[in-house]
């Protein structure tokens, strides 16, 4: 990616499904290298707007721009520079985790693909079982498998909506570990999670989503730790009160 | 160019390695197809009723329904799991997915015809050989116009519920002219026409199916996004 300032730049984003208004009126900005934890409630429109900055669905109005190129345009160089890890692993579950990676390098034009994924494997630890069908896999390994394949063409922006989603003690440190990883490689990360340790210790900036809207984005800094939880439900409570006053 | 054409190849390198091991369509489709074949030869009396005037419109049926199997369960893969958000992800112009998975589709259903045309030749004691050139022009005819149109309706029906239902009501009624053409053609081969006699009919196909795969690339993009 070309050293731009911003590596994603969000400007006053609306997305609705007829009515119902997933995202609504969100502005922000995240540097290169920084890392964006967001929080909210079931329902707040987090996977909207992730599926909005992948390209996956076109926003109704408002502009996004990361890695420097406009979501609503599609541009395929766009998607060279993002992965994702989401509660769907986007692999197929009757190939083996080396056959899985190959297909992904090569659709992404990757030179020696098997040497790549490989590679990945091995940085996920799953070498002794790269040539077993995926679908003998437990959720844990399967989203290990799920980082190597959003990885696998070392993108610069990483979005990950709920990782932590059904993982137990192991496989949440691996998980966490990886992303504290790419966070020092300077890999820009923007993670939803309902976990809220999870999502604190690593990120730098937090916000918290509620209806559409980020009724809270601080610096990490600027926030006590302790005290985030009850802030957590005091914003989700003034803001469903707001919107039912609304109505 | 060179990567376009390795995108589209590793889309149906992925579903070959995937059918090798599960061996799910190709059998579903053969056993589907056969089955509407023999339910046919047993209703209806050969000694009565000429087997090159209804033999061609039987066959075509055991194609389409078999047909409609394969790709309803083509698109399905990719929905498990969210494989086509991943597909969708790849730094790939989206046509690579639809002629990746057109290319895949016309495969299987074409080695699937290559196993039933034997047991139609069997059961209506009509000999295919004799016209096998012309008659594998007509069934590629049939069947690309059929896939082009499918592969593009099944990602579309991918993301309903009711799929399985929804992909032949919206299917068959758009197939109706390659259909009618590919039944037709059959029809006047198993008589002896030659194909050269028929180029009204062959030009009615081939166009249509050239319009569907235009269609289709225009639209595709579209219909994959959520």
């Amino acid at each position: 990616m070309e050293s731009l300032e911003n590596a994603i730049e969000v400007r006053h984003l609306r997305k609705a499904f007829g009515t119902l208004k997933a995202v609504d009126g969100i502005d922000f900005e995240l540097k290169q290298g920084e890392f964006l934890t967001v929080f909210g409630p079931n329902g707040a429109g987090k996977t909207t707007l992730i599926k909005i900055l992948a390209g996956l669905t076109r926003p109704s109005s408002g502009t996004a721009k990361v890695a420097g190129f406009d979501v609503a345009e599609g541009h395929p160089e766009m998607r060279k520079e993002i992965g994702i890890i989401s509660h769907a692993t986007a692999l197929y579950a009757d190939l083996t985790p080396l056959e899985n990676l190959i297909f992904f390098a090569r659709m992404h034009g990757l030179k020696q693909p098997e040497d790549r994924a490989l590679k990945v494997i091995e940085e996920v630890g799953l070498s002794p079982r790269r040539n077993d069908r995926v679908r003998t896999f437990s959720r844990g390994m399967l989203q290990r498998l799920s980082i190597a394949r959003a990885v696998l063409h070392d993108p610069a922006i990483l979005f990950l909506d709920e990782p932590f989603t059904g993982l137990d003690l192991h496989a949440t440190n691996v998980l966490k570990e990886h992303l504290q990883r790419l966070h020092d490689r300077h890999r820009t990360i923007l993670m939803t999670t309902h976990d809220i340790s999870c999502g604190l210790e690593m990120c730098d900036k937090v916000a918290l989503q509620v209806q559409g809207k980020f009724a809270f984005l601080e610096n990490i800094t600027d926030i006590d730790k302790d005290q985030f939880e009850s802030i957590y439900f005091d914003a989700v409570r003034d803001n469903q009160f707001a919107m039912k006053i609304d109505f | 160019m060179n990567l376009y054409l390795n995108q589209i190849a590793a889309i149906v390198w992925k579903d070959f390695v995937t059918e090798l091991k599960t061996r799910e369509l190709l059998s579903a489709m053969f056993i589907f197809a056969l089955l509407v074949i023999l339910i046919f030869i047993f209703s209806i009396n050969l000694s009565i009723v000429k087997a090159s005037e209804v033999g061609p419109g039987i066959l075509w049926v055991a194609f389409l329904f078999a047909g409609t199997i394969g790709l309803n369960r083509s698109f399905m893969l990719e929905k498990e799991n969210g494989c086509l958000m991943g597909l969708m992800l790849v730094p790939a112009d989206r046509t690579t997915i639809y002629f990746g998975k057109l290319i895949s589709n016309l495969i299987f259903l074409s080695i699937m015809e290559l196993f039933i045309l034997p047991l139609f030749m069997i059961f209506f004691n009509i000999d295919l050989l004799s016209h096998l050139g012309p008659l594998l022009v007509v069934v590629f005819l049939g069947t690309l116009g059929f896939c082009a149109l499918g592969t593009l309706l099944s990602s579309l029906s991918a993301n309903l519920k009711t799929r399985e239902i929804m992909l032949p009501i919206l299917l068959y009624p758009l197939l109706i002219p390659i259909i009618i053409g590919a039944v037709r053609m059959t029809g006047q081969i198993l008589d002896g026409t030659e194909l050269a006699d028929m180029m009204k009919w062959v030009g009615l196909t081939a166009s249509f199916d050239i319009i569907y795969i235009g269609v289709s690339i225009m639209t595709i993009d579209h219909i994959l996004e959520e």
